[in-house]
């Protein structure tokens, strides 16, 4: 890590030297290795060794960033003179900031020592595993990943930090094929920090390998109806609640006055049952974010506690910018809180809907609206799940779903970066050919 | 300009296998200003070497963020030992790779880098502009981007080459409200391949590509919903690109055609109506430079259109190297890498589909109770070819005649059904090549075609 804390110093000292009033830079050396596998063959081992120096700069209010992938001593002036260059091409903005005073902090997480015997021993097992559990499954691509990061963050206002981050990434896109039908294509990832458990035995892959498996023959709904959508713990997490964040809470939003939320802090904004939460402590997330990319040492926040908006998902330039609060991290370490009821409990009790393992549709409009495709779904019909969707649309609105939460699952997907629940909200609009 | 150092590591590629070695600079600038405030202004030049060995069926890569001989001889071993020790766990003992015409392509013209305030005070020109003329608008957003792959390529086999992709653009996005309240949007992206100060000399150049934005944005916020269901539509040129790349390029790229998409089973068959064809261009279509032009692609193959669909028939796919070995095909250069640590995978170029012989405002009129839907916000397809657009703009047609502006809607189908529901194609292509093509990597792409007639799926409320 020295030879890393000399660049981020050598590159600060000629900052200062150059008159700049502020500066932050991050050295990273990032080592992958990564097997693929494509149409359920190994097809490649890819080793890469890369680096980085990210430069910003502040002259006179003034910001500008650089980043560069070389070492010497030349690229990095080199790279400060740019970034300075950079700054002094735009205006002053008071609200730029980054944090001060925190002094010198280390942070280790996750496999630091790849064990690549081991991991091409687990990835060989998973493709068996698959062929003998799930014969329909054909593997369109796999990719598994370890990859260790070394990291030394350091500030003209007092902060260096260092930081080591090793994890296992297992990412599969698949669909299941009988004779000439076939179903949407699905993937399923986790994280891990340990090579100790089989991968199909991690996350929800098998039981998502299955619900695929049970997707070839599929019903269009006739006509439309208005109905109760259960969205699957991945889809939930990254489509409900990231466009969610994207469009109600974020920097860009919140700073442009276009989010539907921009004055409802501490207002209910949902369901009293709903909490969602970005905590990168917690022991179940692999990689955690340890520091903002604004410098502030990261600590959990509740975005939506029992029903509640209890924070925007703001960096410090757009909080000083909007007079509101800074978010706590800048991490999307989401944990969705549990319900107590069984997912197939939630099926009985409705009487028309669908559930959907993935939306394919547009980002939702600032105002909430969505409308898209429901993929690797489910047509419910009087409690039961009575066949596999195609060529089905739901639309609704983000903000109105949000209070119109039907239940949530006591079972919950833990892959590493997300931790969530399935989750049942009605007056959705499902309408088929 | 990279120099070449790489040339003389080619004596020690490893005899008994297929050796690409790639050395490569990504340039990215980027100005972003969010209603007046500067919130992006940064610069970003990445430059590395990798290896790609290709032995018995398998591939062994390896790459460092160091341009040099010591790293080319570094990646070089690491690439050869990563194809070994995968040949030594799976041995599937395929055949060499079939040998191609070699030769050399040089660099046409170097990257036209350009100083951040050009781009900085190019986006202020603009905002300035929309600020002053257009006070009722409740956000605005401009951000000036450019980017540029620069690659010296050397294969045991193949062409080798020095070529240069460079794109810039200049990105507007508006927002307004609905008289209830409700946020709209559009955008639109001016610019194409070439440098910032080749494409950008003049704001004012923009003004009227900016004031039929504003005027779209405020005739869409008087807009209605679109009824959900099964309707007759003319997609716009964009649109019409957009179903290209997305719901029928994507399912005959041969790696996901051996993952089991659709076109697995249709090669040869009816998969459209007659009036479409479907090709997706190397370098030159219709007589003219296609958007992104692509001359020698990172395996070393020189670049030639890949015909896809010809008058409703599924004729090929996209190929790399070793996909064409397999289907017994021709590879037409589709193999491209993003960043020099990737390795190149099957892509597209500049998909499109063919002109036809009608005329837009015929097809318009044409249309008793319908839609004309004119740009897309996004795109996403299936490897069934099920597919879905986002609709940021578009009318209704009521008799033949456009009415009402759209509110944000979707269109979704099954591309090789939607198809043969094409019954009139247009005489003028649109392009565009502003995006990036997500697969593993991001990629640039061009994707384009005429105005046609077809029924889908619309979402509605």
């Amino acid at each position: 890590m020295e030879k890393y804390k000399n660049i981020a110093e050598f590159a600060l000292n000629t900052a200062k030297e150059l008159g700049v009033d502020t500066a932050h830079c991050s050295v990273t050396e990032r080592e992958t290795r990564e097997f693929n596998v494509d149409g359920g063959e190994f097809s490649l081992f890819r080793t890469l060794f890369d680096r980085s120096v990210a430069i910003t700069v502040f002259v006179g209010g003034k910001k500008g960033s650089v980043s560069i992938n070389r070492f010497d001593e030349d690229a990095v002036r080199d790279a400060v003179a740019n970034s300075i260059a950079t700054a002094n091409s735009g205006e002053p903005d008071d609200a730029w900031e980054i944090a001060a005073g925190n002094g010198e902090k280390s942070f280790v997480s996750g496999a630091l020592v790849p064990d690549t015997e081991k991991l091409f021993f687990r990835t060989e097992e998973l493709l068996n595993s698959i062929k003998e559990r799930h014969p329909l499954i054909i593997m369109e691509q796999m990719i598994v990943t370890h990859s260790l990061r070394k990291t030394v963050y350091m500030s003209t206002t007092g902060n260096t930090y260092y930081t080591k981050r090793g994890s296992y990434v297992a990412e599969l896109m698949y669909s299941a094929h009988r004779g000439e039908k076939a179903t949407s294509f699905y993937g399923s990832d986790v994280t891990v920090d340990n090579l100790d458990t089989p991968f199909i035995e991690c996350a929800m892959i098998d039981r998502e390998l299955q619900d695929v498996e049970n997707q070839i023959d599929t019903v269009s709904p006739e006509g439309k109806f208005e109905g109760t959508v259960i969205f699957a713990p991945a889809c939930l997490a990254g489509t409900v609640f990231g466009n969610i964040c994207d469009n109600f809470v974020s920097d860009m939003t919140i700073l442009d006055g276009t989010s539907i939320w921009k004055d409802k802090l501490g207002s209910q904004v949902a369901d009293e049952r709903i909490s969602v939460s970005f905590c990168p402590s917690d022991k179940r997330i692999v990689n955690r974010e340890f520091y903002t990319g604004e410098g502030f040492i990261s600590e959990d926040f509740d975005l939506i506690k029992n029903g509640k908006l209890n924070s925007f998902m703001l960096s410090q330039y757009v909080a000083n910018k909007t007079g509101n609060k800074r978010a706590k991290n800048s991490s999307f370490s989401m944990i969705i809180e549990g319900g107590e009821t069984p997912l197939d409990d939630i099926i009985k009790g409705i009487e028309k809907g669908v559930l959907i393992g993935r939306f394919s549709g547009g980002s939702p409009g600032t105002n909430g609206e969505f409308s898209g495709v429901a993929k690797n779904g489910f047509l419910i019909e009087n409690g039961k799940i009575v066949s596999a969707l195609s060529e089905t649309m739901i639309s609704g609105n983000l903000a109105d779903m949000l209070n119109n939460l039907v239940a949530i699952s006591k079972e919950t997907l833990v892959d590493g970066s997300v931790v969530a629940p399935y989750m049942a909200f009605g007056g959705i609009t499902v309408s088929g050919k | 300009m990279i120099k070449d150092i790489l040339t003389p590591k080619k004596i020690i590629f490893a005899p008994d296998a297929h050796t690409e070695l790639r050395g490569q600079v990504s340039r990215s600038r980027n100005a972003t200003i969010v209603s007046g405030a500067l919130t992006g202004n940064s610069r970003s030049d990445i430059s590395g070497i990798s290896v790609r060995v290709y032995k018995n069926g398998v591939y062994g890569f390896s790459s460092m963020a160091e341009y040099s001989p010591e790293a080319a001889e570094a990646v070089l071993r690491a690439a050869t030992e990563n194809a070994e020790f995968m040949d030594l766990h799976v041995a599937k003992g395929k055949p060499a790779l079939p040998c191609i015409n070699s030769g050399y392509r040089a660099l046409e013209s170097d990257v036209d880098d350009c100083e951040q305030k050009l781009y900085v005070e190019f986006a202020r020109e603009i905002d300035s502009y929309i600020a002053e003329k257009y006070k009722n608008l409740a956000s605005r957003m401009i951000a000036s981007r450019e980017d540029s792959m620069e690659k010296l390529l050397r294969v045991s086999n193949g062409v080798d080459a020095h070529t240069c992709l460079q794109r810039s653009y200049v990105y507007v996005f508006m927002n307004s409200e609905t008289p209830d309240g409700k946020p709209v949007e559009l955008f639109k992206a001016f610019g194409g391949e070439g440098g910032f100060n080749a494409n950008f000399s003049d704001p004012k150049a923009l003004y009227e590509g900016i004031d039929a934005l504003y005027e779209n944005l405020m005739k869409k916020r008087e807009g209605v919903y679109a009824d959900a269901g099964e309707k007759t539509v003319v997609l716009g040129g964009m649109m019409t690109g957009m179903l290209a790349h997305e719901a029928v390029g994507h399912t005959v790229e041969a790696d996901l055609v051996l993952g089991g998409s659709v076109a697995a089973h249709n090669l040869g068959k009816q998969v459209a109506s007659e009036k479409v064809s479907l090709t997706d261009f190397a370098n030159t279509a219709f007589g003219e430079k296609t958007p992104l032009p692509v001359y020698v692609d990172d395996e070393g193959v020189e670049a030639s259109d890949a015909r896809i669909i010809e008058n409703g028939i599924l004729v090929g796919y996209m190929n790399n190297r070793e996909s064409a070995q397999h289907f017994g095909m021709t590879p037409c250069g589709n193999a491209r890498a993003w960043a020099f640590s990737d390795e190149p995978l099957i892509r597209m170029r500049n998909t499109a589909v063919l002109p036809g012989s009608d005329k837009l405002e015929d097809i318009i009129a044409s249309v008793e109770d319908g839609y004309y839907l004119i740009d897309s916000s996004n795109g996403q397809a299936d490897t069934t070819g099920e597919f879905m657009f986002g609709v940021s703009m578009g009318y209704e047609i009521k008799n033949g005649k456009l009415g009402r502006a759209l509110l944000d809607t979707t269109i979704s189908g099954v591309a090789f059904e939607m198809l043969k529901t094409v019954d009139m194609v247009s005489d003028t292509v649109t392009w565009s090549s502003s995006g990036f093509c997500g697969k593993k990597q991001p990629m640039p792409v061009g994707m384009g075609g005429p105005a046609i007639r077809c029924k889908v799926i619309i979402g509605g409320r």
